[in-house]
C-alpha cells in the first residue's frame, strides 16, 4: 500500500506536466491528426521526457524518498514506461 | 547473529581502493558513530549497506536474512542523504502515511516539531526544518536500522539538541549509524565510535585516538582531557 503511495506521489507531477503539454501538442496539430490519438500519442512520448528532466536532471536527491520505500531507479523508469504507454492507449482509444 | 552486518565490502573508484575488506556492524540498542575524513568513503559505504551504490564485493544482512538488493531491505534499513530528499511538491502530511504505520501517524502528526508544518509543502520550508521533518520521519517510521548521513548538516543548536534527543529516544529499539563532521555531537550520543582510515576501518576505544590516527588535530585533546563520552 506504501509503495502505491509513493508511486502515485512520484507520477503525480508528471502526469499533470505530460497530460497538458500533451493536450497543446494535440490541439496545435488538431488539423492533421485526430485530437486525442494526437493527445495519447504525445502523453506516451512526454512522460519519458518529464520524468528524465524532473528526476534526473532538475532533482536527482528526491530518488532517495523512493529509495526508501523500496523503489529502484530502475523499477521507477520501468513503470514510467509502461504507464505512459497504458495511459496513451486509453486516451488514444477514447 | 542478530543485528545489522556489513561484511568483506571492497569499493574501488579507478585506481583507488576507497573501501578495503570493511566490516561494520550494529545491533538494536546501539548508536554506531562512523567518522574519518572527507573522501575515506563513509557515504560510499552508507550507500552500499542501504543498496543504492553497488559494491566490487559485498556481504549486507539483517538479523541473519541476506539483503542483497534495496527492496528486500525496505522495512528494516532506511537511509538518510547529506542533502534533502523529500520530494519538493508534496505537503508533509502526506509523506506522514508513506513512510509511518498507522500506529504512528498520529503520534508523528502531533509531534509539536512536525505539527506546524503538517500543510505545507516540502518548497516552503527552510533547509533545517526539512532535515528536521527527514529525521523524525525515518526514525517513525517500521525500519529496524537508520544510516544517517550528515544529520546535524544544517541544523540549529536548538535542532541538533532535539534530534539528538529523538534519536536517544529510539534507541531502545533500533540500531542507528551515524556519520557527520560534528564530531562532538556524534561523540556526545554514541554508544560506539568507528574510524575510517585509509579505506580500513578501527573502533575507537577513547576519544583520544582520533588524534592519534590523525582525524582530530592535537589542539582538540584539552575537549576530551577530562570530558566524558558514552564510549
Amino acid at each position: 500500500m506504501r509503495i502505491a503511495r509513493g508511486l502515485c506521489l512520484f507520477y503525480w507531477k508528471l502526469v499533470v506536466a505530460s497530460l497538458l503539454f500533451s493536450l497543446f501538442l494535440a490541439g496545435l496539430g488538431s488539423g492533421s491528426v485526430p485530437f486525442f490519438i494526437g493527445t495519447g500519442f504525445a502523453f506516451i512520448f512526454l512522460t519519458p521526457v518529464f520524468h528524465y528532466l524532473s528526476y534526473e536532471v532538475n532533482s536527482p536527491g528526491e530518488y532517495y524518498f523512493f529509495y526508501n520505500l523500496g523503489l529502484s531507479r530502475l523499477v521507477l523508469w520501468v513503470s514510467t514506461l509502461i504507464m505512459s504507454i497504458l495511459v496513451g492507449l486509453s486516451i488514444m482509444f477514447l | 547473529m542478530s543485528g545489522l552486518h556489513a561484511d568483506s565490502i571492497r569499493k574501488q573508484y579507478g585506481d583507488r581502493q576507497v573501501l578495503n575488506d570493511i566490516f561494520l556492524s550494529c545491533k538494536t540498542g546501539e548508536i554506531v558513530g562512523l567518522l574519518g575524513r572527507n573522501g575515506s568513503g563513509k557515504s560510499s559505504l552508507l550507500k552500499i549497506i542501504f543498496g543504492t551504490l553497488s559494491a566490487d564485493n559485498k556481504f549486507v544482512s539483517v538479523d541473519q536474512r541476506l539483503m542483497p538488493s534495496l527492496f528486500s531491505g525496505r522495512d528494516l534499513i532506511k537511509y538518510l542523504p547529506q542533502d534533502s530528499f523529500l520530494p519538493a511538491h508534496i505537503k508533509i502530511k502526506y509523506l506522514i502515511s508513506c513512510f509511518c504505520g498507522k500506529a504512528a501517524r498520529g503520534l508523528v502528526m502531533a509531534d509539536p516539531l512536525i505539527q506546524p508544518h503538517l500543510e505545507k509543502q516540502v518548497a516552503q520550508l527552510s533547509g533545517g526544518e526539512k532535515r528536521l521533518i527527514e529525521i523524525l520521519l525515518l526514525v517513525h517510521s517500521e525500519a529496524k536500522y537508520l544510516l544517517l548521513d550528515e544529520p546535524f548538516n544544517g541544523l540549529s543548536p536548538l535542532q541538533i539538541t532535539a534530534v539528538k534527543t529523538i534519536i536517544q529516544k529510539h534507541e531502545a529499539v533500533k540500531g542507528f549509524v551515524i556519520t557527520d563532521h560534528d564530531y562532538p555531537n556524534v561523540l556526545d550520543i554514541a554508544s560506539r565510535i568507528v574510524l575510517m582510515d585509509q579505506g580500513n576501518t578501527r573502533v575507537i576505544k577513547d576519544p583520544r585516538e582520533l588524534i592519534q590516527f590523525g582525524y582530530l588535530p592535537k589542539s582538540s585533546l584539552h575537549i576530551y582531557a577530562g570530558g566524558e563520552t558514552n564510549l
